[in-house]
């Protein structure tokens, strides 16, 4: 019955995303040329046009100077945000299968959840110092909740019916973990990923700008300090695109991983 | 494989399950003393009302449900959990909606840790035979409520289990598509020879399906009445027409009516 149908249907996807792409395109055209009309028509020195703010982008590039700063802030980012992918899957993990755990953690999850993060931070540094220890805690603790909050949801989702079939094939408890539980919360799972990696690049750049002057933030201090403002935008944008880039990485994991998650029909 | 003739012979012997009182609900007498004997290569339908405790019956077989008195035995052995001899079949269909057809039809022997190349082969040959050929890679979601019970028998028949059993398969489909997997069942089971208890809700899928059909009493379930079928198998197309079928329609329907509460 379906063959003809997910032909037209494909061919139907294919011109949804050029015209989705094209969309895109024009959002984002249409931003810099307002952008750039704004800017010549202040003419102020505090906001430079898109294409000033291009080309010191592109001189940026070309030095070290920028390179140094991406890999000091990453390595708290990528520290941190790993640990709280451990700590947030098997959190997760634990509170989705196991009600007394989630009861237990229930109210600190909470409080992490409503507390403002970056209120932490002076906490956090009084107690680990100026080092890299305190920025990997910080951008593990923007980063963690996000994270057990999906893996947990994602949990939920499992249908015991799935649990019951697997049990009369004689499933035993730890194939039961790796092809129902987590195989069926992998979606969420990487959803959680994406998110807390989003929060953990905000939580880099928040205790740079905000206390430990380093990486990424110690540069858009000092180029706003010299009222440079052509790289203070261009560093924002190198954090910008940083941080879309990998969502959209992990998005298109996501789909990649998980094809019946999607609307999709055939994939 | 490699079975005598015969087939394994299912003991029920005085079984009683009642679950425990939860959160303000009074416990559930599910079954009391059932015993029933089922032999081998016999399909037997359970009849009952709803919440007769048929579901906590077959789960007890499959060994999926802890009895409170009383045992089963499959051959004289007691079951005390699942088994390789036995497969089962969810009204629900409980598909994985991550995984094809065939990773679906193949999962019981993953889970019995048969080689990937191995499984699937076998997996297709089952995909062919519940009549899905060409569907190996679609998704549940994919497919109709029919299709995708199709892939819930394939699964269990992909065991090669010696004892099949199924709860309300047919329960969520339409009448057309029921009656079509209905005859489509008993063709499969035609050349492989298994036993069967099938629960159904339907007086008319148990007398076309059964050898026998096992009449329960509302909650808590005892069995009331074994019914011999008594129809030639394999069974005609024009089934409704023999004279017996009416009468144990009939004869099925008075019983059940004097149960009503
Ligand atoms: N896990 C459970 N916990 C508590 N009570 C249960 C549980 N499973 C079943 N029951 C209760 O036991 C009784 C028998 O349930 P069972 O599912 O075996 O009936 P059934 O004959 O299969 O019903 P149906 O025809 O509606 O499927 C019902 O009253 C049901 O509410
Ligand atoms: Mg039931």
């Amino acid at each position: 019955m379906n063959y003809a149908l997910n032909g037209r249907l494909g061919t139907g996807r294919l011109a949804k995303r050029t015209t989705r792409a094209g969309l895109q395109a024009l959002s984002l055209a249409t931003f810099a040329l307002g952008w750039e009309l704004l800017a010549r028509r202040l003419d102020s020195l505090l906001l430079p046009g898109f294409v000033e703010t291009i080309a010191a982008l592109v001189r940026l590039l070309t030095t070290s100077l920028l390179w140094e700063a991406v890999w000091l802030s990453n390595q708290a980012m990528v520290l941190g945000f790993s640990l709280a992918a451990v700590f947030g899957i098997l959190l997760g993990l634990l509170m989705g299968r196991w009600r007394p755990a989630a009861r237990y953690l229930d109210p600190y999850l909470n409080i992490l959840l409503a507390t403002p993060k970056a209120a932490l931070i002076p906490i956090v540094i009084m107690a680990t110092g100026l080092g890299l220890l305190s920025r990997v805690l910080i951008t593990f603790s923007y980063a963690l909740v996000v994270i057990t909050i999906n893996v947990r949801a994602g949990l939920s989702l499992i249908d015991p019916g799935w649990i019951e079939m697997s049990r009369s094939f004689g499933a035993t408890e730890s194939q039961l973990w790796r092809k129902v539980f987590i195989r069926g919360a992998f979606p969420a799972i990487l959803t959680g990923l994406r998110l807390g990696l989003a929060r953990a690049v905000s939580g880099m750049i928040t205790v740079e700008l905000l206390l430990v002057a380093l990486g990424l933030g110690r540069l858009i201090l000092d180029f706003q300090g010299r009222f440079d403002s052509g790289r203070l935008y261009a560093t924002v944008l190198v954090v910008v695109a940083e941080a879309v880039a990998l969502l959209q990485l992990f998005r298109w994991l996501e789909r990649r991983v998980a094809p019946w998650a999607g609307n999709g029909v055939d994939r | 494989m490699g079975r005598q003739r015969g087939g394994p012979v299912i003991e029920l012997r005085n079984c009683s399950k009642r679950y425990p009182s939860q959160l303000g609900q009074a416990a559930v007498d599910a079954l009391e003393g059932v015993d029933l004997t089922i032999r081998p290569e016999e399909f037997v339908c359970l009849l009952g009302p709803s919440g007769c405790g048929k579901t906590t019956l077959l789960k007890a077989i499959a060994g999926l449900v802890s009895l409170d008195e009383g045992e089963v035995y499959i051959d004289g052995d007691l079951v005390t959990g699942p088994g390789p001899d036995r497969a089962m079949v969810f009204q629900d269909f409980a598909l994985l909606p991550w995984a094809d057809v065939v990773t679906n039809v193949a999962f019981g022997l993953e889970l019995r840790g048969v080689p990937k190349a191995t499984r699937e082969k076998k997996a297709f040959e089952l995909v062919q035979a519940v009549g899905l050929a060409g569907f190996d890679h679609h998704f549940p979601r994919q497919l109709s409520g029919g299709m995708q019970q199709r892939v819930g028998l394939a699964r269990a028949l992909a065991v090669d289990p010696q004892i099949l059993l199924m709860d309300e398969p047919f329960g969520a489909l339409d009448a057309l598509t029921r009656r079509l997997l209905q005859e489509d069942l008993l063709t499969l089971l035609d050349r492989r020879r298994k036993t069967v208890v099938f629960v159904t809700h339907s007086m008319d899928e148990a007398v076309r399906l059964g050898d026998r059909v096992v009449l329960m009493t509302p909650r808590p379930g005892q069995v009331r009445d074994i019914v011999e079928v008594g129809l030639p198998r394999p069974r005609p197309p024009d089934l409704e027409k023999h004279p017996r079928f009416a009468e144990l329609l009939e004869y099925l329907w008075q019983q059940l009516r004097e149960m009503r509460p």
